[in-house]
């Protein structure tokens, strides 16, 4: 399909103000292990050319036929659709030619299968000597190659190795159970595995899932608040990357994942205390969410949202950029071949402070350590939001004490952010799948952040 | 792409092949604030192959044909060397033979999707402050080919999700799916339910705590059955985390609830008359009269639980295709009358679970929470949370009703038909 490319994009462009074709290829190998056995081993191609063409609206159309007329008629079809009237607006950014790469040490064309399983079954294992009955490990790499260019002379090549592995357990003791997750991805080859420490996790994990078993509630109270990394990591990806992505303020996944709370003139509200800043980076090395250039060919950069509490900036594509009367920050991706760009986000995390975990606790007299969650939610619009600790403990005059069982914290966006009084000068990353879209588009992103402090917050 | 010339160059080099080939047409137009966004167009095929070989099992998925010898060459390789798969019996051995599926959508086929969306969007303009949504026209054929069995067939449906918001951004939403003519005028009439809607926004104000008696409408109880159902799956009850493990022929819900899956209703998109490993699909009651009735199965994990199967394969895992809650006998309209205190939840998204044994998670409604005091509609809520357990809303249903609408939304709601249930005792929390 790819030697269709400049013939398509040569034949879009005479019958459009604004046309863009594009080359995609995964090439994926994936290993499932439930319980020990090797479920499924796979291996998928999934490549084929997608357009957007632009008159006065936008039409978007993918193909995986390699013949010329079935294209052509494919193309003929998306410019008929952009004949009708809708929105065509889309930001005025500089064409670049550029061919970028991330390479691997331990290479995944080099891995077998054999290799794949061995891995997962290693950890298994490890499950399995701490008596976790119910397993789930997948481990998956995705090669990504593409050739996007477009009608006013973009041309950009790429290819994009990643490897992730994502782990669903649950401990049942004495009839009450428990369930968690580890979650890792990287941009990069298998040495990844270097990266990830993954022995220690999930041994840490499943002493934390039999530690909860035989645990309590706490009393429904007013604490002071310790959230860990992975906490700081989903909070910033769910109630600062998602209402800042520009799409969202302006409507256009008003039916599906909603719209947001921060409105299109809201630049400069405060959403939090002076000392968060909350950061989506999409060019930090070996990230899983890593880019170079987003998928409308602009080249990606750091972004603050929230900058000492402040909203400053909104993630956007050409498209909403464009509606704004801005310019393009590069958030344009799409998880598949055949899928439209949209403004997603990278890694996003709260940027690390100046404390360090002593220091948080010792101002602490009655309160609670969350370090990861397992339940968690968040309304269409990103401001009321639910986090269930998975690994909780009390803290009593600054010491970390006993284990608590599934802490509840309902809260909104901004008594969030507001009740941070203190910073770690940690940085720790999770990987996860960023849902959007219709069709559903799942992304790779890292979220991250250090162990942040957090006053009066209502807990039961 | 063709499935028997797949199979052919499959057949020789392993004990057992599957191939399953799907060429899909669709088009979508997706809108927001009375404008067309975009619209998307799909013409794809692609191949499952499903290989096994003395006990090992491989997976690929194809785009072009021509891929097909040097994938081969890998998948073969990899099954002299990876480990057995023990969950892997057999593909279904038996040789079957399908009902015939019709199709009756020539009219819903005639639907032009962005001059449909333009007339939608004008005739409700003047009624709201502004509407988005997504239509769906699809279009796909199927083909099965086993050692056994082959099979095609051809799914059809349109897809309508609109959201609308009136002046005080108080936001209602409507989903019709269908494959059939009959509900053409359904189809064509969602406006006027998104207006009817609309009509009982009043009062708005941030919603309480507490117990609730909740009236679900059925794009809301087919979202919460959309997360249950998959977990009847025996991959994930054989896995343990399930609400259904170890629950086989235990009351889960009250006697009034039956939930299928049901992929002979035909007027319905994921309508299916075999699966992906030839066996014919059935109308499998997951629960029955509140008790769990059947888990969904393959032939494989069929012969594990030493059950036959229910016709559900994915090889791998087996999966729902489309479900159907069974009607009660009451009228909507009554059930809101009589209600003395509670809730209609409209819509509800974002459901996550602390405990897929227990059941228990949340879940955020939105489009459309009308507290009913005394059976009339005091007050429109937005900022809750349904905070409650699987087995605790199954159990305390009270009332289902007559009427049932033919729904999928987005990835939160399968399609599934489903009626107005009201269940007592719901817990509602919020942000503190």
């Amino acid at each position: 399909m790819q030697e269709f490319v400049d013939r398509a994009l040569d034949y879009a462009a005479g019958k459009s103000r604004f046309a863009e074709v594009r080359f995609f290829s995964s090439t994926r190998n994936a290993v499932l292990m439930k319980n020990g056995s090797v479920s499924a081993s796979g291996y998928s191609v999934d490549a084929g050319l997608s357009f957007r063409v632009l008159n006065r609206s936008m039409a978007f159309s993918a193909i995986n036929i390699p013949d010329w007329e079935r294209i052509r008629s494919e193309i003929d079809r998306a410019l008929r659709i952009s004949e009708k009237p809708g929105r065509g607006d889309f930001s005025s950014e500089e064409p670049v030619k550029d061919k970028w790469e991330v390479g691997q040490k331990r290479r995944i064309e080099e891995e077998t299968f054999e290799d794949r399983i061995e891995r997962v079954k290693e950890l298994d294992n490890l499950l399995v000597d701490k008596k976790v009955q119910m397993r789930m490990i997948s481990l998956s790499d995705n090669i990504e190659e593409e050739l996007n260019a477009n009608s006013e002379g973009m041309e950009i090549t790429s290819r994009l190795p990643k490897v992730g592995l994502f782990a669903m357990i649950g401990l049942l003791e004495n009839g009450t159970f428990e369930q968690g997750s580890i979650e890792v991805g990287f941009s990069g080859g298998y040495e990844a595995f270097d990266t990830w420490k993954l022995d220690e996790r999930f041994s840490h994990e499943a002493e934390v899932l039999r530690n909860a078993v035989n645990s309590k509630k706490i009393e429904e109270g007013v604490y002071d608040v310790i959230a860990g990394p992975e906490i700081s990591g989903i909070v910033a990806h769910e109630s600062a990357g998602h209402p800042t992505e520009s799409d969202r303020i302006l409507g256009r996944e008003m039916a599906q994942a909603g719209e947001s709370f921060i409105k299109r003139g809201d630049k400069g509200r405060r959403v939090g205390s002076s000392i968060v800043n909350l950061v989506d980076d999409p060019t930090m090395e070996h990230s899983f969410g890593y880019y170079k250039y987003d998928r409308d060919g602009v080249r990606a950069r750091k972004r603050y949202l929230y900058k000492q509490g402040i909203i400053n900036e909104f993630l956007s594509n050409r498209e909403s950029a464009g509606r704004l009367g801005e310019m393009s920050n590069a958030a344009s991706r799409s998880s598949e071949w055949d899928k439209e760009p949209l403004v997603r986000m990278s890694t996003t995390f709260i940027e690390p402070g100046d404390h360090n975990l002593d220091e948080l606790l010792e101002g602490i007299k009655e309160g609670i350590y969350i370090k990861s969650f397992t339940e968690w939610n968040i309304d269409d619009i990103r401001f009321n939001e639910k986090y269930v600790g998975r690994e909780a403990y009390r803290i009593r005059n600054g010491e970390i004490k006993e284990v608590i069982r599934r802490p509840v914290i309902e809260t909104t966006t901004i008594n969030f952010y507001s009740s941070i009084d203190a910073v770690g000068k940690d940085l720790e990353f999770s990987a996860g799948t960023c849902g959007k879209g219709d069709p559903m588009q799942g992304v790779d992103v890292w979220m991250g952040g250090p162990h942040i402090r957090l006053r009066n917050m209502s807990v039961r | 792409m063709d499935a028997e010339r797949i199979y052919g160059k499959l057949e020789r080099k392993v004990d057992q092949a599957a191939v399953k080939v799907t060429r899909s047409n669709i088009t979508q137009v997706r809108f927001s604030n009375n404008k067309i966004d975009i619209t998307n167009t799909w013409d794809e095929e692609s191949a499952s192959v499903f290989l096994a070989k003395n006990g090992r099992t491989f997976v690929f998925e194809l785009r072009y044909e021509e891929d097909l010898e040097r994938i081969l060459a890998k998948a073969l390789g990899t099954l002299e060397k990876i480990e057995k798969n023990p969950d892997f019996i057999s593909l279904n051995d038996k040789k079957n033979t399908f009902r015939k599926k019709s199709i009756k959508g020539k009219k819903l086929m005639e639907i032009d999707g962005p001059t449909f969306v333009e007339d939608f969007i004008d005739g409700i303009r003047p009624f709201v402050k502004r509407a988005g949504g997504v239509f769906y026209k699809r279009d796909v054929e199927e083909w099965v080919k086993t050692p056994f069995n082959s099979g095609s067939e051809r799914l059809f449906g349109v897809e309508l999700v609109a959201r609308t918001f009136n002046d005080s951004d108080y936001p209602v939403q409507t989903s019709i799916a269908t494959s059939s003519d009959d509900d053409f005028d359904k189809v064509m009439s969602q406006d006027k339910e998104l207006l009817e809607l609309s009509r009982n926004i009043r009062n708005i104000k941030e919603g309480r705590e507490g117990k609730f008696n909740v009236i679900f409408s059925p794009l809301c109880f087919a979202s919460i059955v959309s997360y249950t159902v998959p977990m009847a799956s025996a991959f994930q009850v054989d896995m343990g985390m399930s609400v259904f493990a170890d629950r086989m022929g235990e009351r889960l819900g009250s006697s009034s609830l039956t939930i299928y899956d049901d992929p002979t209703d035909e007027t319905m998109f994921n309508s299916k008359t075999f699966d992906d490993e030839g066996s014919p699909t059935r109308k499998t009651p997951v629960i029955e009269r509140g008790i769990v009735r059947s888990y969904l199965h393959n032939f494989s994990t069929a012969s594990k639980y030493k059950t036959e199967t229910t016709g559900n394969a994915g090889i791998v895992s087996p999966l729902p295709w489309q479900i159907a809650v069974e009607p009660g006998n009451e009228d909507v309209q009554d059930m809101i009358a009589s209600m003395k205190s509670g809730l209609f939840i409209n819509n509800t998204w974002y459901t996550r679970f602390q405990d897929y044994r227990e059941g228990i998670f949340s879940t955020i409604p939105r489009d459309g929470i009308f507290y009913i005091e005394n059976g009339e509609i005091k007050e429109s809520w937005m900022g809750i949370r349904i905070s409650d357990s699987l087995p605790h809303i199954y159990r305390n249903i009270e009332g289902i009703s007559r009427e049932t609408k033919k729904v999928k939304w987005w990835d939160e709601t399968m399609h599934t038909k489903s009626p107005y249930v009201e269940v007592a005792d719901v817990n509602i929390s919020r942000s503190r």
